[in-house]
């Protein structure tokens, strides 16, 4: 079936299977994906991490509304995902908060490019909205097989999750291999901690040893 | 001057409820009950609703149909004559009306011994029939637990687009406005996206409805074509958070402003009230949806030192 120019995109519907949420841990299968993407260092909510996201949401929603009042295709703009991990180590909560990388991302359709971000850099640094929307640019992650589980509660809970994630691939004869990622389902602003909804995603290989 | 108490809020509602009882073939226009009340005509019509427990048209309609059921009862006029009294203009919507409260045709009321079901009347009045009425009963849809923050807010800078029509639409007014502010680099991780209704969409007629979709802006952005630019005053708004789909916004609205309200000992100021959307609703479920709603603060006199 052919979409009609007016049909709105929703990349969760089209790739309803990358993000199952169960209770459990389970192995999904992700194809590569675009992403919206800018990475840094420091703490969650940190002035760096909050000026990378006020960067990313510009990029995201000027480049949807350029190409909406050009007439080209419309699609809906997706929830904020990141990767996050330490030079350290995978395992962050052994990091100090200070030392933690992210990548945050938004996912976005195939067919935006790189002169749509360019010309949507353009844009906000003329309305002066800020130099980090300079280090926004578009990402294909490959992730493959990974060991995806819904986290309900605190950030800092996680590691209950991962430990549960990880026992999981260990029982199927693989291991953590590649970033830990996660989807925001919940508005951290709005929803009450013991209630936020995250999925945790951590790519995985058959286990070597 | 006293903060304004649950009983002011009564007493002020006691008077337009003795009106329509005594002024039941009036047109019994909003503009002038809210006048008799002391209220805001922005605001009467949700502090009513949310303290009587029906809208004035659902009361008014009510108390006219209790009246026919008497004088089906005991008079000898025509069905026709009270549809008409009734505020009808045909005998079948009459008939549909009155079943739908009494369980009974007008007709089947008036020839059997059967008596109609008593009118359910969530605060307690029905058609006094001449007598005054003294009291009513508040109701408490979940108005007592609802979380409301008394809030300070700065005055905000917003880039608008006017909305005449039903409610309900209003999403193609933003269809056509964030594209127009998106392209020029305006939307951002911090923008405020905003809703004021300068109506309420369960009084006005669905195509007089005026609504304006707001994005907060700063000093950079000068009105263009269709979008204008307007402030949000600041001040202390009484918020509350609505969960859920946009169509139940209504019902939030009334518990603020007839059940959290008359509560709090304040009064509202005759600005409008406006809501703020904190998820995009094209890419959340309509029962996640989360909006802020600002009902604006009058300011506190002092009280005096006696």
């Amino acid at each position: 079936m052919t979409k009609t120019p007016q049909e709105k995109i929703d990349l969760y519907k089209q790739h309803k299977n990358e993000y199952a949420a169960p209770g459990k841990p389970v192995l999904v299968e992700i194809k590569p994906a675009v992403y919206l993407a800018i990475s840094g260092q420091g703490a969650p909510g940190g002035d760096q991490f909050t000026a990378s996201i006020g960067a990313l949401y510009g990029a995201a929603f000027t480049i949807k509304m350029t190409r909406k009042f050009a007439g080209r295709q419309d699609y809906g703009i997706c929830k904020l995902e990141g990767q996050w991990w330490s030079d350290s180590g995978p395992d962050l909560s052994k990091a100090p908060k200070d030392q933690w990388r992210w990548n945050l991302l938004i996912r976005t359709p195939r067919f935006v490019t790189g002169e749509d971000l360019r010309k949507a850099v353009d844009v906000l640094l003329k309305r002066g909205k800020g130099e980090e929307v300079k280090q926004v640019r578009l990402e294909t992650l490959a992730e493959g097989t990974c060991v995806q589980m819904l986290h309900v509660g605190p950030y800092d809970q996680e590691c209950v999750t991962i430990a549960r994630m990880k026992e999981f691939a260990e029982n199927n004869q693989l291991e953590f291999h590649g970033r830990h990622h996660e989807v925001y389902l919940s508005d951290p602003r709005r929803v009450p901690p013991e209630r936020l909804k995250t999925i945790l995603r951590c790519p995985v290989r058959r286990n070597a040893g | 001057m006293k903060p304004a108490t649950l009983n002011d809020y009564k007493r002020r509602l006691l008077r337009v409820l003795v009106h329509i009882q005594e002024h039941l073939d009036e047109s019994l226009a909003l503009e002038e009950l809210a006048e008799l009340a002391c209220f805001s005509p922005f605001h009467f019509h949700r502090i009513f609703k949310g303290m009587v427990g029906e809208s004035v048209k659902e009361h008014v309609r009510r108390l006219r149909l209790e009246r026919a059921a008497g004088r089906l009862k005991l008079g000898a006029e025509s069905i026709v004559c009270l549809a008409l009294d009734a505020g009808y203009e045909s005998h079948e919507a009459f008939t549909r009306s009155f079943r739908s409260i009494f369980g009974v045709s007008p007709s089947g009321f008036r020839s059997s011994e059967r008596r109609a079901r008593v009118a359910a009347a969530p605060s307690g009045l029905h058609f006094a029939n001449g007598r005054r009425v003294k009291d009513f009963k508040t109701i408490h849809p979940g108005g007592n637990n609802m979380e409301v923050k008394i809030v300070r807010r700065a005055p905000l800078r917003v880039a608008f687009m006017r909305h005449i029509g039903p409610y309900s639409a209003v999403g193609k007014t933003w269809d056509r406005f964030l594209p127009v502010l998106g392209k020029e680099g305006l939307l951002g991780g911090d923008t405020q996206f905003i809703g004021i209704c300068h109506d309420d969409p369960e009084v006005t007629p669905p195509g007089r409805v005026r609504y304006d979709a707001c994005v907060s802006v700063d000093e950079s952005f000068s009105p263009t074509g269709e979008i204008g630019v307007q402030v949000i005053a600041g001040g202390e708004y009484a918020m509350t958070t609505h969960v859920g789909p946009y169509r139940k916004l209504g019902q939030t609205y009334a518990c603020l402003l007839g059940q959290w309200l008359p509560r709090s000992g304040r009064q509202l100021s005759s600005r409008p009230c406006f809501e703020v959307y904190l998820n995009d609703p094209q890419g959340t479920e309509p029962k996640d949806l989360l909006t802020d709603i600002y009902a604006p603060l009058a300011a506190q006199s002092r009280i005096s030192a006696r």
